[in-house]
């Protein structure tokens, strides 16, 4: 699992690559320990080179979201291939987190 | 904020009937959840003598429990719906199976209307439905042998499944299901939601710990399809053969559906000292008894729906033996377990899986470890988050109903859609003939909707 941090004004934008499961969540649920909250509340997470995620990256993702809106920030996915796409449309969970086409779309949803 | 009011319909220890277990874990968690107000369980009678418990935890969600249905019996819509109706919850969630309210079709399907009516008298309302009828091998399950019956059950299966359907949500807990659900109903308001393990930070069992006699464990409801004769012969042939001394523990009950299955078959075996039929395991027993296990075996002749007790082995980092069949091999690959095969009727096939493990520590303990790894992988506390997810997007479409708003429907979706759809008629004075006429409407709004679709 690969990640990148970028930051557009007030949005950071977490790449990440690889496979997001059980064995590599690791690092993004790290990262997200040490940054959120005190470092970013507006966060969007590019998933366009992830090509497989499982429910324990699903999850990793629900904690971020909720610790954001808790923060009352918001966390966006973009980019997302179709088998992860496939995931998150069994679970409904593309209901409860916003995700856009482009990074583009997922950054300026956030507005000022 | 959420400050929901949740009604859950389930069983619950000390009840024994299926899937206590799984309603203890998940209330567990969900008494710790923020945004949670109240939680109530609507759970089966107990027997004389016995009471659930009522000690209320500082700093968790108060719950309260009302006994108000009993397995095998004609009375349960109205008792149940009458209590729904009494408590006014936010959101009822069911945590059933197909045979949860009764092994007799009368009273089984009664109760599969509840979560029908529980929707159409305005409650959103979700369904955990751990089996779905179109994997159920009923002959090997024991529900039916006459292949007429058999035919018969399941065109109920059918009916009672698009029933179900009717709700808002149906959450099934593998793909697998859920791709069969939408495919043959349909339909798109059904969801993948995980089994969950029920540990939060389990700790891993370590070989170490292991003492002489070495222990081969079986776990859960017994009689129906979960058999252990065969076990018991595989387990005999083990000990046959030059080996370090073992034990056979069969843990837990008979299922509701088999009753006095477990004491016939302890009467027979009374001579073997080392077999063990520990009868119902407490909650605090578990850890004990799956710690000391050096293998858990699956003596299944069929599944009616993801294991529980899989789970449980994986969160204490034991090795598994499985029957080659359905749902079990499903999960195996799909959430990332492992174990030894074997095939289901053989007795010997069975013990020569069982001795793979056995007799190899290392291959005993990959396995372990892998389970251990599959099983942390999503805690059910993660899964009950999903459920107020989706919990709170209900209540979300049914404020937006509420004003006057246009619905969001979601694709394709016949009966996601909130209340509002014409049918609180029943917010008051809920009789048997109103939930009649409701049923009707709904049915029809739902036949219309697919001949316009």
């Amino acid at each position: 699992m690969h990640l990148e941090l970028r930051k557009i004004e007030s949005v950071s934008i977490l790449e990440l690559s690889g496979r997001f499961d059980a064995y590599e969540v690791g690092p993004v649920v790290e990262w997200i320990n040490q940054n959120m909250e005190a470092f970013t509340t507006r966060l969007v997470i590019n998933l366009s080179g992830v090509k497989f995620v499982d429910s324990t990256a699903l999850a990793t993702l629900v904690q971020g979201m909720k610790r954001c809106r808790q923060q009352q920030g918001d966390l966006h996915l973009c980019c997302l291939q179709q088998p992860v796409r496939i995931i998150f449309e069994l679970t409904r969970l593309d209901r409860a987190i916003d995700i856009f086409a482009t990074e583009r779309e997922a950054v300026e949803t956030f507005g000022d | 904020m959420l400050n929901l009011k949740i009604a859950l319909i389930t069983t619950y220890p000390p009840g024994n009937g299926s899937l206590n277990e799984y309603g203890y874990h998940f209330v567990r968690f969900l008494r710790q959840k923020t945004g949670v107000a109240e939680i109530t369980l609507l759970t089966d009678d107990l027997p004389e003598g016995q009471s659930y418990p009522t000690e209320e935890t500082p700093g968790l969600v108060p719950l309260q429990i009302i006994p108000c249905w009993k397995f095998e019996s004609w009375h349960n819509p109205w008792r149940i719906l009458k209590v729904i109706r009494h408590l006014k919850p936010d959101v009822v969630l069911f945590n059933i199976q197909f045979a949860s309210f009764g092994s007799k079709k009368i009273p089984a399907s009664l109760g599969l209307l509840v979560p029908m009516l529980a929707k159409v008298s305005g409650y959103p309302t979700i369904v955990l439905l751990h089996n779905i009828m179109e994997t159920i091998d009923l002959k090997n399950a024991g529900f039916n042998s006459n292949p007429l019956m058999e035919k018969l059950t399941r065109l109920f299966g059918t009916i009672f499944t698009r029933l179900l359907l009717t709700t808002d949500w149906v959450a099934l807990t593998i793909p697998k299901y859920v791709e069969i659900v939408e495919k043959k109903y349909h339909t798109h308001n059904v969801l993948l939601a995980p089994h969950g393990s029920f540990e939060d930070s389990p700790a891993l069992s370590l070989e170490a710990e292991l003492a002489q006699p070495l222990q081969i464990m079986a776990f859960g409801k017994f009689g129906t399809y979960k058999k252990v004769e065969q076990l018991i012969e595989a387990f005999r042939l083990l000990q046959s053969e030059n080996r370090p001394p073992l034990e056979l523990v069969i843990a837990g009950t008979n299922s509701p559906n088999a009753p006095g299955y477990l004491e016939g078959l302890q009467q027979k075996c009374s001579e073997e000292k080392n077999i063990r039929f520990t009868g119902y395991v407490p909650e605090e027993a578990v850890a004990r008894i799956f710690g000391e296990a050096a293998v858990v075996v699956f003596p299944y002749t069929s599944t009616t729906g993801s294991s529980g007790v899989l789970h449980q082995a994986g969160e204490y980092g034991k090795a598994v033996v499985l029957p080659r069949i359905g749902d079990l091999a499903e999960i195996i690959s799909e959430e990332g377990y492992t174990g030894e095969f074997f095939e289901p009727g053989d007795p010997s096939a069975l013990a020569e899986a069982i001795a793979k493990v056995l007799d190899n520590p290392e291959r005993r303990r990959e396995i372990g470890t892998q389970n251990y790894i599959a099983a942390r992988g999503l805690p059910i506390a993660e899964v009950v988050d999903w459920y107020l997810l989706h919990f709170q997007a209900l209540l979300e479409l049914r404020d937006q109903s509420a004003n006057g708003a246009a619905l969001p429907q979601p694709s394709g979706q016949p009966s996601g859609q909130p209340s509002g759809s014409g049918i609180t008629i029943l917010d008051f004075g809920l009789g048997i003939l109103d939930c009649m006429v409701a049923i009707a409407l709904n049915l029809k709004s739902k036949i219309k909707k697919s001949k316009i679709g």
